[in-house]
């Protein structure tokens, strides 16, 4: 690896961490009041911000009305400031465009679409400090956005990264550790019923470490998911309890 | 019932109201909805702040990059300014080009740049006539609840104050710049200001700090800028119903107190961040 031990002897990562451990998550749901649904997600200096409008009638010339099952619009942009060298265009590039068509692909598994034909929903994400697992955090961040809209989903879906080095596989990779070069596997996951939404990998990486690698994303999206499960039932009590008061 | 009225018939909900003195969201006539303010939250920007007025929400990312200076002023770095809108703060936003209100807010707030005296550019000037720092300032929209211009002006100084640039120096031989790694500076920020915004309802009474509502039934808005001490800095008043000379008298000496309330505010939340 380039100069960077990402993996000490003593079996540490450059940010403290043990391998299998997520970095710090804060988050809130409803920060917003415009929107329908909307959700705040910190992992590690990675902030990303979701917003859901809908379903509402389709507009714009873009898509036409299914007959069966609702249009998912999804828009992935990174602020100007979130990256060490400025961003001249949030959005519109290659990369958001990708990012926007893997989010849409991922809600497309995972909201129940057909109970809303001829309609359409929006699922703004937006990254305001970007520091590895932009993807992760979006979907995240979507997920919980969708919840507070009170859209039907099949299950929630959460989404981790693993890297691979020294042998060791990595969970949640920052920046430092993704840009390195070496392998990340990125998974959403439906934590209930174990089934994987969309699974991307970068670099290369050996078949027989690819289970392993597996095994460490799907543990790192089963975490997530009961600090996201914990943050929604909070949220939900709270809601309850200030309806009970008025 | 109450829903269904203001639907319906919002001029009319709104009158109600008014009649009372009062408006909808419990404010009085001429109070400013509670302003909160986070700064340098953003680690990646050399400055940022959040601002919260009521529940419109902005916040501004500064990134500062190396530059070629104008012929013309070989010393002087720049501030480009950009008001972003995004479809994700209010359904009326549409994906896509920036929309005129986007375009219109950030020339407004260029053009007051342009004509406060906010900082001494010549701080800027890293190379005469060679390199010069120019600073972009995003401001981006995360919840829109009206009076944009007012928050994005308040989230641009507190995050201008925020600024600390890397002390850059050019090494003689290679004609490159360093960078340092240890030592930064902030600006030297001399003239503040403020913006207020009023919206006249029914062409007679004016509100200060419209919401969207408001701004959406308003018959006319007008944006009043002033200085810390004082001095009028950029009046926006964009057609809609005319106003008399003493009515902007008025708007003026409210414009001249909130800039005061705002400055004291950046300052309490700088003051209360180490940096």
């Amino acid at each position: 690896m380039a100069g960077l031990e990402l993996l000490s002897d003593e079996g540490f990562r450059l940010d403290g961490r043990r391998p299998s451990e997520l970095r710090k998550i804060r988050l809130r749901l409803g920060v917003f009041d415009q929107a329908d649904g909307s959700a705040y997600i910190e992992q590690g200096n990675t902030k990303a911000l979701a917003t859901v409008y809908g379903p509402h009638e389709v507009l714009g010339g873009k898509g036409k009305p299914l007959h069966d099952k609702v249009i998912i619009n999804c828009q992935y942009s990174m602020a100007t400031f979130s990256t060490n060298e400025r961003k001249n265009r949030p959005q519109g590039d290659r990369k958001s465009t990708e990012m926007s068509l893997h989010l849409q692909r991922t809600f497309e598994a995972t909201i129940q679409t057909h109970l809303y034909p001829r309609s359409q929903i929006d699922i703004f994400v937006q990254i305001l400090q970007a520091d590895g697992g932009n993807y992760c955090a979006c979907v995240n961040a979507a997920t919980l956005a969708i919840i507070n809209a009170g859209i039907p989903m099949k299950d929630y879906v959460c989404a981790c990264s693993s890297g691979y080095v020294n042998n060791t596989p990595l969970t949640d990779v920052s920046y430092l550790e993704e840009s390195q070069g070496g392998p990340v596997v990125t998974v959403a996951m439906l934590p209930k019923s174990e089934q994987i939404a969309l699974f991307k990998m970068d670099n290369r990486l050996h078949v027989d470490h690819l289970e392993q690698v597996l095994e460490v994303a799907s543990k790192g999206c089963k975490d997530m998911y009961a600090v996201m499960n914990a943050a929604v039932k909070e949220h939900v009590s709270r809601m309850a309890k200030s309806m009970e008061c008025s | 019932m109450a829903a269904e009225f203001k639907t319906a018939q919002p001029v009319e909900y709104y009158k109600q109201f008014l009649k009372e003195e009062v408006r909808p969201d419990g404010r009085e006539l001429g109070e400013i909805r509670s302003t909160i303010l986070n700064v340098g939250s953003i680690s990646t920007a050399h400055g940022s702040a959040l601002v919260k007025l009521g529940n419109t929400t902005v916040v501004c990312g500064i990134k500062g990059e190396f530059a070629s200076p104008t012929v013309e002023e070989p010393k002087k770095g720049y501030l480009v300014p950009n008001v972003d809108l995004p479809p994700l703060c209010s359904a009326q936003f549409k994906p896509g080009p920036p929309s005129i209100q986007a375009q219109v807010t950030s020339q407004l707030v260029a053009d007051t740049l342009l004509s406060s005296n906010l900082l001494n550019y010549e701080d800027l000037c890293i190379k005469e006539g060679n390199m010069v720092w120019v600073l972009y300032c995003d401001m981006m929209c995360l919840d829109y609840d009206g009076n944009i211009i007012d928050a994005c002006l308040i989230a641009l100084l507190a995050a201008l104050r925020n600024v600390r640039l890397p002390v850059v120096t050019i090494d003689e031989d290679t004609g490159l710049a360093e960078l340092s790694s240890t030592e930064d500076r902030s600006l030297n920020i001399v003239n503040q200001f403020a913006a207020t915004t009023f919206s006249v309802f029914d062409d007679s009474i004016l509100l200060v700090d419209p919401t969207v509502e408001e701004e959406d039934l308003a018959t006319g808005l007008m944006t009043v800028i002033v200085t810390q001490d004082g001095r009028l800095c950029n009046i926006h008043k964009p057609g809609g119903t005319p106003l008399s000379t003493d009515q902007i008298q008025d708007c003026i000496g409210r414009a001249q107190t909130r800039a005061k309330e705002i400055c004291s505010l950046i300052d309490d939340t700088l003051d209360s961040i180490e940096r």
